[in-house]
């Protein structure tokens, strides 16, 4: 009760970015990328869609169907990648998001999956020139 | 009630005699005093009605009442003795059973184990199968596998999408080396009642295979006839009905009548003094025993009144929540009690969707005694659910202290959190087809 249970399972940063989340949504037009992992049917889909310019992440948007870890690290990926540099690889590594989420063990493998659509998002979209 | 609301003014007439375990104003100790959390979980348990609590507060701290019930060399135990046959009296009056087929146990998982083991070991030599559905609780299902383990065979029904059972099936599936069949009552996470009196008769004609009915969640949900019914054993529950939690009974007929020309016998689980006909052995638990026949005996007498109200209630929620679109309810709307609504959100993930009304509301995703496993409910998929809807299920458990305003606060968390989720997840769905609405 009070949410006591609710504090346990989910720290204070994932409840904050599962209950708030920026950046959802999609991107379209020139310069966008978008890469999606996992499938719905298993429970865990994850997408992003990354708009780049000049070599650097101009704007981030994430779409995804899964538990409050995944959503929560999602949007917190999204909110950190702008103005980077376009990488394949994450603002974190897994294993340091997983320790800043607060995520079990059991649900490593849907970190892997945000993993998976960061890299087919920008992937393709290192080499953009626009 | 909205917990730790205590100004509310909208609560049920048959608030008054509870206990307010969630109301600030008692001064209790519990942790959800201040609370803003609306109840509905009254499935899992229900709080302990005030006039309970008080009887038996009084028993436990009584001069005169605290003797072994059980001793009758002097009034002490004659006390409170007299104290545990007034509430086997209660209980009895309340299902439509008499005092003398009451059991007492420690709940109704030891009721259904007393029933299931005890049968299967009395009549082990006449033969070794069992029918029972896929829905059962678990305990009723678990001590099933552990038969299976042990070497008897298990039929296990399959309910029709609406969680109904066929009597036909029973009929089909009952052998010459069948002793018994445990079909509940009402089922504790979609509210269907099943057939039982029918399912009564294919026993009785069967002439070997006697009928256990788990009823734990039935007592002031629906007319529960324990003789009526033809029902050789039912497993009932003491917190369920606004009594103490720690307290059930299993009913044993005594009726030689019908084809078989005898009643039921068991072989019991404990032994000891030979309490409870040598059925159930220990001393019994004389203030808990008191509360359970408080309870039923208060149930039994408002029950027609609450049942009305509640439907209405369950109708709002309904409402309220088949407007949001993309949802199904889950077991047949025409065959239950209006005391439990399960519903399966669409496009939404289970576990975020959980989280996302935790805050607000106290439900549950299927039955309680499996939602800390964090598997899709068994009783949804055995309806034919998808595992992705069997997740996004909620169990509604509406009871005396839900009011219109919990049900209006429901549907406005409900509509948000899906909606929000939703969008999250870039889902759009279609609005499905419900599966009935009652009323």
């Amino acid at each position: 009760m009070n949410g006591n249970e609710s504090r346990r399972r989910y720290n204070e940063l994932t409840r904050r970015y599962f209950e708030s989340p920026g950046s959802v949504g999609e991107l379209s037009g020139p310069g966008v990328f978008r890469g999606a992992a996992g499938s719905r049917d298993q429970g865990t889909w994850v997408q992003f869609d990354l708009l780049a310019e000049s070599g650097r992440l101009r704007a981030v948007r994430f779409l995804a169907f899964a538990c409050p870890h995944t959503i929560a690290v999602s949007a917190w990926i999204a909110e950190q990648s702008v103005g980077r540099a376009v990488s394949a690889t994450l603002p974190e590594s897994v294993q340091d998001l997983r320790n800043r989420f607060a995520v079990p063990i059991e649900k490593m493998g849907r970190l892997l999956i945000i993993e998976d659509a960061w890299r087919a998002a920008a992937a393709p979209a290192i080499d953009y020139q626009g | 009630m909205t917990a730790g609301s205590p100004g509310s003014t909208d609560t049920a007439v048959t608030n008054q005699g509870l206990a307010s375990p969630m109301s600030a104003s008692q001064g209790s100790a519990n942790t959800a005093a201040a609370s803003p959390v609306v109840y509905l979980d009254h499935a899992s348990t229900t709080p302990v009605d005030a006039r309970v609590a008080a009887r038996m507060a009084e028993v436990l701290n009584s001069a005169t009442e605290f003797g072994n019930p059980a001793a009758a060399s002097h009034d002490y135990g004659g006390i409170a003795g007299s104290l545990v046959e007034q509430a086997r009296c209660q209980v009895a009056a309340a299902v439509g059973a008499t005092s003398s087929e009451v059991v007492w146990t420690s709940g109704a998982t030891e009721a259904n184990n007393l029933a299931l083991f005890g049968v299967a070991h009395y009549y082990r030599e006449r033969g070794r199968h069992i029918v029972t559905s896929r829905t059962e609780h678990k305990a009723v299902l678990d001590p099933c596998r552990e038969l299976q383990r042990r070497g008897w065979q298990i039929t296990y029904l399959v309910p029709d999408r609406d969680g109904l059972i066929d009597p036909g099936q029973v009929a089909a599936a009952l052998r010459t080396d069948t002793v018994l069949v445990s079909i509940m009552h009402v089922n504790n996470e979609i509210g269907v009642v099943q057939d039982v009196s029918a399912i009564a008769a294919i026993c009785a004609r069967h002439g070997s295979a006697w009928l256990h009915v788990d009823a734990a969640q039935s007592v002031g949900k629906c007319p529960v006839d324990f003789a009526g019914l033809g029902v050789d054993l039912m497993s009932l529950s003491g917190h369920k009905v606004y009594g103490p939690k720690g307290v059930g009974a299993l009913l044993v007929s005594e009726r030689k009548d019908g084809p078989r020309g005898a009643h039921v016998q068991l072989a019991p689980l404990l032994y000891g003094g030979g309490q409870e006909r040598a059925l159930r052995a220990g001393t019994l638990a004389t203030h808990q025993v008191v509360g359970m026949g408080l309870a039923f005996d208060l149930a039994a007498s408002t029950s027609s009144v609450e049942t009305a109200r509640i439907a209405c209630l369950q109708r709002r929620l309904w409402q309220g929540l088949a407007a949001i679109g993309g949802v199904l309810r889950n077991g047949s709307a025409t065959h239950s009690v209006p005391h439990l609504l399960n519903v399966s959100f669409d496009g939404v993930e289970g576990e975020s969707l959980l989280a996302a009304v935790r805050p607000h509301l106290a439900v549950s995703t299927g039955s309680a005694c499996n939602s800390s496993l964090g598997e899709p409910s068994y009783v949804l998929r055995a309806l034919g659910r998808s595992e992705r809807l069997s997740e996004s299920s909620l169990r509604f458990g509406l009871g005396r202290t839900t009011t219109e305003r919990d049900i209006d606060t429901a549907i406005a968390v409900l509509s948000q959190a899906v909606s929000r989720l939703r969008e999250i997840a870039g889902t759009r769905p279609e609005k499905v087809p419900n599966l009935g609405t009652p009323g």
